[in-house]
């Protein structure tokens, strides 16, 4: 039988109306509408769906939705800030840490779980911790250039006004009409 | 995945009656590692699901000098890893927790449902077992205290009766000096399973070894204690030679499977190794070089 709850998921609350065998994974992408969290092996082993529930990292597909009930869930979703990119994502994008993209929400939740507890980490400390998390294109020597230059502030101050001025300029060519 | 109901009790109290009122279609869940990957291969398909969540004080940690070490069944394997006590008296299990999976799956799965899983190829048990654990299994009417090496009986299957939930894990005081090891053998990445597993304590007195245990898993239907092999060691003067065959004693006393992490006959042999190794390495742990 569907079960009424309440999901607070990066500050808000979403009221969806869900049967006990829910997972996480799939009430975020499908009830919730967040579609950042990615499913790839569906059995705790590759990462691609992490997010972190009241400040621990988790497999949302190993998680039932029913009981987060209460919880502080956070995905890909909550890291920017008021149109401003956290600085692990623009840490993966000026560094290159990934290509296809599939694996990053995944790894982005994975490094900023790891930073909020230990905010200087070792490389090591950061290869042990992301060890569950599986990239099949990148090669994991980006992803740990990206967090260790996020742990150690090395993006650049001018990064997301760049990146600003590029998109406005393509806007303007008006070549795509916003509708 | 089925469909089912979903409870989380307040209680151990109530948790038992819901398990008696439900004998045959109840299952309980506790960090969901392992019964969610089960459900949606549908191996398992209960009617009702029982969450341990919300008992209070479920995951309780505590040492005490003469009691020894009392983990909650609902411990999550990171927290037995960074537990201050763990680190300080059981170094062992701090080596054997921090080889589980990795740490997003340490962060949810429970010290009893790794347990209850009864999985042969899980690291917990043989360290635990090896430091003498014994667990508490508790029902409606009162609770039992088994050895941790009665409580494995085959694959997947343990002693837990039905109506019962194990609800703690308790090891004797540390003795100090104690010699250990732990072999965690993967041929593959650090955070898949083990293709043999050795988890070894041992005391000795000059050279002579006083008490010894040693457990593997891994290469067998269940965790399982290799009591010949040690006692090719227990009580005698420790010496390379004896090393060597207290290997390949062990080697004779499991019974593993050909599987992608290797054949069955390259396990057994590589029982035979690691046993020794895990010797010399507790021994060098108590400073007795041989
Ligand atoms: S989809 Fe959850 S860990 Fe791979
Ligand atoms: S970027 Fe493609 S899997 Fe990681």
């Amino acid at each position: 039988m569907k079960r009424f709850v309440a999901l607070k998921v990066n500050g808000e609350e979403y009221d969806i109306d869900i049967e006990p065998n829910r997972l996480l994974l799939h009430a975020l992408r499908e009830d919730v509408g967040l579609t950042g969290t990615k499913e790839g092996c569906s059995i705790g082993v590759c990462g691609a769906c992490s997010v972190i529930v009241d400040g621990k990292l988790v497999s949302s597909c190993l998680t039932l939705a029913l009981a987060c009930q209460g919880k502080e869930i956070t995905t890909i979703e909550g890291l920017a800030k008021d149109g401003r990119l956290h600085p692990l994502q623009q840490a993966f994008l000026e560094y290159g840490g990934f290509q296809c993209g599939v694996c990053t929400p995944g790894q982005i939740m994975a490094a900023k779980a790891l930073l909020d507890a230990n905010p200087n980490p070792t490389e090591e400390e950061v290869k042990e911790w992301m060890s569950g998390n599986l990239c099949r294109c990148t090669g994991y020597y980006k992803i740990l250039e990206a967090v260790m230059a996020a742990a150690h502030n090395k993006i650049s101050s001018d990064f997301q006004v760049k990146h600003e001025r590029k998109t406005a300029k393509i806007q303007s060519l008006n070549v795509y009409k916003d509708s | 995945m089925v469909k089912f109901e979903y409870l989380e009790p307040t209680s151990l109290k109530e948790a038992c009656a819901l398990l008696d009122q439900h004998p045959d279609d109840a299952k309980i869940i506790a960090g969901g590692t392992a019964l969610i990957i089960w459900m949606r291969m549908r191996l398992l398909n209960p009617r009702l699901v029982i969450s341990l969540e919300k008992i209070p004080d479920f995951n309780y940690i505590r040492y005490d000098d003469k009691d020894g070490l009392r983990i909650g069944a609902g411990a999550r394997h990171r927290e037995i890893e960074l537990a201050p006590a763990v680190r300080s008296h059981y170094p062992l299990l701090h080596e054997t927790f921090r080889k589980v999976a990795q740490p997003r799956i340490r962060n949810m799965g429970t010290v009893g449902g790794n347990l209850c899983q009864g999985d042969p190829l899980t690291d917990p048990g043989a360290s635990l077992m090896a430091l003498d654990a014994e667990v508490t299994l508790t029902h409606s009417k009162g609770k039992r205290t088994l050895a941790l090496e009665k409580f494995f009986v085959d694959y997947y299957q343990t002693d837990l009766q039905p109506g019962e939930i194990l609800t703690e894990i308790h090891l004797p005081p540390s003795i100090k000096p104690l010699g250990w090891s732990h072999i965690k053998f993967t041929p593959r990445s650090v955070e898949d399973f083990a293709t043999v597993g050795v988890a070894l304590t041992l005391r000795a007195q000059k050279d002579t070894c006083e008490d010894i245990r040693l457990a593997l898993n891994s290469v067998a239907p269940t965790i399982l204690r290799a009591k010949r092999a040690e006692n090719v060691l227990r009580g005698k003067k420790i010496s390379d030679g004896l090393l060597r065959e207290m290997g390949e004693t062990a080697a004779t006393e499991v019974d593993p499977m050909d599987d992608n992490r290797g054949s069955a006959e390259y396990k057994r042999d590589m029982v035979k190794v690691l046993v020794r190794r895990a010797a010399q390495e507790a021994l060098q742990r108590i400073s007795l070089q041989l």
